[in-house]
């Protein structure tokens, strides 16, 4: 058997586990599960000295959830409220380029959306509730918004663009989760294809020239619903030749 | 086209891990000293998470690193499980998995402590499950989070004596220690005869230490496997 080989980019962090606490290469598992069990085989590329050549060695690549985007890579001042990582940006900024020009599947999750965006000319919302008056695109880390007992705190509608390639694998709207405080103001050369109803936040976008590259500002790799992951892992099937009998397991 | 730097696999485990706003969240994770190590000797290093499907990741691997952790279940060399031994067994499964096919497919392999242990199970060895038993003192693991320092000896003409040279000091964490090698070769020892490196001269790199090799980001070992991955 071989199946798509789907990179993730982790990051190097100061965790406490068991009696344990260090500098880790790490990634929450649920980034794992959603490769696997959308038939992909998941490996984690840690922030590295400028070097694009593991790309050659995938069919495709998750940019996974994190810290704040350096603002200065849009030209702006940081936000009181900006916490961001200098080394995990420069190497996931240019990681993102050249896998934009190898036309490698990609899926953005949350803070991968937003480096979808900033490296290709975009900028971000520092600071949501400075423009939309509320922190519920916030929900409290390690609850999930969409269990059936939580508030909706966390929790909105995206309605999707008519048309998109969003739309025809999502459908026209759905509910989702939402862990984030920055979000998309200019989406650089992607399109967005669809938003919060209730604020206009953008929640997706897409570029149909590639032959996928697709970046959501929820989790769903923290839900049940996997079908962007699917979608990502099918691609990275057909753009290496494999064809979808290898998913067939 | 890139310069493409040779792709070496370190293996990783799943731990409730704690950060920022994050409390006790299954993580795969594994040191960044693992990381550094393979990069500073000009690797480029990605991480596998275990998985006990299938072995097709070792496609784009050149060369692979079987990382410390938890004790291996004795299951796999046919003892019953000591008290102190604390194991986890989804990793055992996918890891003696990929080495086996690592193995296999003559891929280079370098085995760092659990993975130094992992390699002589994979290889028909046995362990002892709690060396303070055996030698009567804590010397390899003298505390929680203290590497115990001391200097080991090594076979002249063996791969790791001419890699390590004159400067023979190792830096260890371990209760557990290798008691039969199974179809490896012992290549070092500590004074008070723990197996402190096994080789395997069938295959063209497999070098597993007991010790931590990573925590100084030693390049006599990780540059000569990126050397062999090349």
């Amino acid at each position: 058997m071989r199946r798509p080989l789907i990179g993730l980019t982790a990051y190097a962090q100061h965790v406490q586990y068991g009696s344990n606490e260090q500098v880790v290469g790490m990634l929450p598992m649920s980034y794992v599960r959603a490769v696997h069990a959308t038939g992909g085989r998941a490996v984690l590329i840690t922030p590295d000295d400028p070097g694009t050549d593991v790309l050659e060695s995938l069919d495709g690549i998750v940019f996974a959830g994190g810290g704040d985007v350096d603002p200065a890579n849009w030209g702006a001042e940081p936000h009181p409220a900006t916490d961001s990582d200098p080394v995990r940006d420069a190497s996931e900024l240019l990681l993102m380029r050249a896998a934009l020009d190898a036309d490698l599947p990609v899926l953005g999750v949350c803070r991968g959306l937003q480096v979808m965006a900033v490296a290709t000319g975009g900028s971000l919302h520092q600071h949501l509730p400075d423009l939309v008056g509320h922190d519920r695109h916030r929900a409290a880390a390690g609850t999930d918004p969409l269990a059936v007992d939580s508030s909706a705190f966390g929790r909105h509608d995206v309605v999707l663009t008519p048309g998109s390639a969003a739309r025809s694998l999502l459908g026209a709207r759905l509910t989702v989760n939402s862990f984030h405080h920055q979000a998309i103001d200019d989406p650089g050369s992607f399109t967005v294809v669809g938003r919060c109803p209730d604020d206009r936040v953008v929640e997706i976008i897409e570029d149909r020239n590639r032959s996928f590259a697709l970046g959501v500002q929820w989790h769903p790799e923290r839900t049940g619903d996997l079908r962007v992951f699917a979608a990502l892992v099918e691609a990275a099937a057909d753009s290496s030749g494999l064809g979808r009998t290898a998913l067939a397991a | 086209m890139v310069k493409m730097r040779p792709v070496i696999g370190i293996t990783t485990y799943v731990e409730p891990a704690t950060w920022g706003v994050w409390h006790n969240l299954p993580t795969t994770l594994v040191p960044h000293d693992y990381v550094a190590a393979v990069t500073g000797a000009g690797g480029r290093a990605v991480l596998l998470p275990p998985d006990d499907l299938d072995t097709d990741v070792l496609r784009i691997l050149d060369g692979l690193v079987l990382s410390g952790g938890s004790d291996l279940g004795p299951e796999l060399y046919g003892a019953p499980a000591a008290p102190q031994t604390v194991t986890r067994p989804e990793r055992d499964a996918a890891e003696m998995l990929l080495a086996r096919a690592a193995l296999t497919r003559d891929l280079p392999v370098l085995g760092v402590c659990r993975g130094m242990q992992l390699l002589t199970v994979a290889g028909g060895g046995t362990l002892h499950q709690h060396l303070p038993d055996v030698l009567g003192h804590d010397r390899h693991r003298p505390a929680p989070g203290v590497y115990g320092e001391h200097e080991a000896g090594f076979t002249p003409g063996s791969r790791i004596a001419g890699l390590m040279g004159e400067d023979t000091r190792v830096h260890c964490f371990h209760h557990q220690g290798v008691d039969d090698p199974g179809t490896l070769t012992v290549t070092g020892r500590a004074e008070d005869g723990t197996v402190e490196a096994v080789e395997d001269p069938r295959h063209r790199f497999v070098l597993g230490v007991q010790w931590h090799p990573e925590v100084t980001r030693d390049k006599r070992l990780f540059g000569a496997l990126v050397e062999a991955a090349a």
